[in-house]
C-alpha cells in the first residue's frame, strides 16, 4: 500500500541519515546489552516461556531429555528460518520456471511483488540500483516472511531472536562495505570516512571526522539488528499476553477455549511486520546510497 | 530494598519514560510531515519515506530500553 507513493527519488533522506545522527551514543551500551541477551539466550537453550508455542517447540517438549531435544530447542529459530527460505525459493522457482506472456493468477501476484520492490529500490538508488536489487529485494521478502511466521499458528518468528537479526545486519554491513571498497577504491574509501576533505580547515578536522564516521558505521548494524529484534519480540509477546488473558478469563468457568482477545493485535502485527521489513530494507538501501561515489550529481545537470 | 524489588519497580518506569521521549519525538516528526504533505501533496512520496526513516530512528530508542528491560528481567527472582 505504501509502494506507489514511495517511488520517487529522495533528497531529504541524505540529511536524515547522516552518520552522526545514527544513534552513536547508543552503540556502546547496546552492544553490551546485545552480548548479555545472547548470553542469556544461550543459557536458556531457547526455552522462551513468554511466546506462543511453536511446532518444533511442542515436538521437543514431548520428547524425553537427550541430545535431540536440546538440539531442537536450541536451533528452533534456525529451523524455521531455513524452512521459510526454502519456501520462498520454491515459490520463486515455480513462478520463474515457465513465464507466460499473459500471466496467470499466480504469476501475476509474484510479478506484482517483484515490481513493487524493484520500483521502490530503483526510486531511491536510480537506474544504478538494478545491481543491488537482488540482495535488497530478497532481504525484504525474507524478513517479511520471517516476521509474519510469528502470526501463523504453531509458527515462530526467527527474527524474534537476536541471532537471526545480528546475522542479517552483519550481511548488510559486509555487503555495503564491499560495495564501498570496490566503487570508491581504497583511497576514496578512507577519504569518504574522513568526510571528503577539500579545504585546509576540513583537512584539519579530518581525524575527528574519521573517528565519528567510524563509530557511526559500527553503530549501524547494532541499531539495525536491535530494532528488528525488539519490534518483532514485542509483537510476539503482545500476542502471547492477550492469548493467555483470553484463556484465563474463561478458565474459571471450565471452558476449553478462550476469548480471542488477540485478534485486533494480529492486525497490528501484520502492520508492524510489514513496516519493520520495509524499514530494514530502506535503511540498507540508504547505507548503500551514502557510500556510492557522488559523480552522478555533476552529470545530472546536463 | 533488594535487587529484584528495585528492578521490578524501576524497569516499567524506565520503559515508560523512554516511551514518553519517543512519543514527544514522533509528535514533532509526524506532525511536521503531515503539515508538509498538506502543503505540498505532490511531494507525498519523498516526505513519507523520509518520515518513516526518522520515525524508525526515533522509536529505536524505546526499543533499546525494551531490550534492556528484557535483559534485566531475568534478574528478578
Amino acid at each position: 500500500m505504501l509502494f506507489p507513493t514511495l517511488i520517487e527519488r529522495l533528497g531529504a533522506v541524505r540529511l536524515l541519515s547522516e552518520p552522526a545522527h545514527e544513534a552513536a551514543h547508543a552503540a556502546a551500551d547496546t552492544a553490551h546489552a546485545a552480548l548479555g541477551v545472547a548470553h542469556e539466550a544461550a543459557h536458556d537453550g531457547g526455552h522462551a516461556a513468554h511466546e506462543l508455542p511453536s511446532l518444533i517447540g511442542l515436538i521437543a517438549r514431548s520428547m524425553s531429555d537427550g541430545p535431540a531435544k536440546s538440539f531442537l530447542l536450541e536451533w528452533e529459530g534456525m529451523i524455521y528460518a531455513l524452512a521459510i527460505a526454502a519456501l520462498i525459493i520454491f515459490i520463486a522457482q515455480l513462478a520463474a520456471r515457465n513465464p507466460k506472456m499473459i500471466p496467470g493468477r499466480f504469476q501475476n501476484v509474484v510479478e506484482m511483488v517483484v515490481e513493487g520492490v524493484s520500483n521502490f529500490i530503483m526510486g531511491i538508488l536510480g537506474p544504478e540500483g538494478k545491481r543491488f536489487l537482488p540482495f535488497l529485494g530478497s532481504l525484504f521478502v525474507y524478513i517479511l516472511a520471517m516476521n509474519l511466521s510469528g502470526v501463523v499458528p504453531l509458527g515462530k518468528s526467527p527474527t524474534a531472536s537476536l541471532n537471526t537479526t545480528i546475522a542479517l545486519a552483519l550481511c548488510v554491513f559486509v555487503y555495503v562495505h564491499f560495495i564501498a571498497l570496490t566503487r570508491n577504491g581504497p583511497v576514496g574509501y578512507f577519504k569518504h570516512l574522513a568526510g571528503n576533505p577539500k579545504s585546509g580547515v576540513e583537512w584539519a578536522f579530518a581525524p575527528l571526522m574519521f573517528v565519528i564516521h567510524t563509530i557511526g558505521e559500527i553503530s549501524r548494524p547494532v541499531s539495525l539488528s536491535l530494532r528488528l529484534f525488539g519490534n518483532v519480540t514485542g509483537e510476539d509477546v503482545l500476542l502471547f499476553a492477550f492469548c493467555s488473558l483470553g484463556v484465563t478469563t474463561l478458565a474459571a468457568v471450565g471452558s476449553p477455549v478462550g476469548i480471542p482477545f488477540q485478534v485486533p493485535f494480529i492486525l497490528l502485527a501484520f502492520l508492524t511486520s510489514f513496516i519493520q521489513a520495509l524499514v530494514f530494507t530502506l535503511l540498507s538501501t540508504i547505507y548503500i546510497l551514502l557510500w556510492l561515489p557522488h559523480e552522478e550529481h555533476a552529470e545530472a545537470h546536463h | 530494598m533488594d535487587t529484584s524489588s528495585a528492578l521490578s519497580l524501576a524497569l516499567p518506569i524506565g520503559l515508560g519514560l523512554a516511551a514518553i521521549g519517543s512519543g514527544i519525538g514522533l509528535n514533532g516528526a509526524i506532525g511536521k510531515a503531515m503539515e508538509a504533505i498538506g502543503r505540498q501533496p505532490e511531494a507525498t512520496g519523498k516526505i513519507q519515506t523520509a518520515m518513516i526513516i526518522g520515525a524508525a530512528l526515533i522509536e529505536a530508542l524505546t526499543i533499546y530500553a525494551f531490550v534492556t528491560v528484557f535483559l534485566l528481567m531475568g534478574k528478578i527472582q
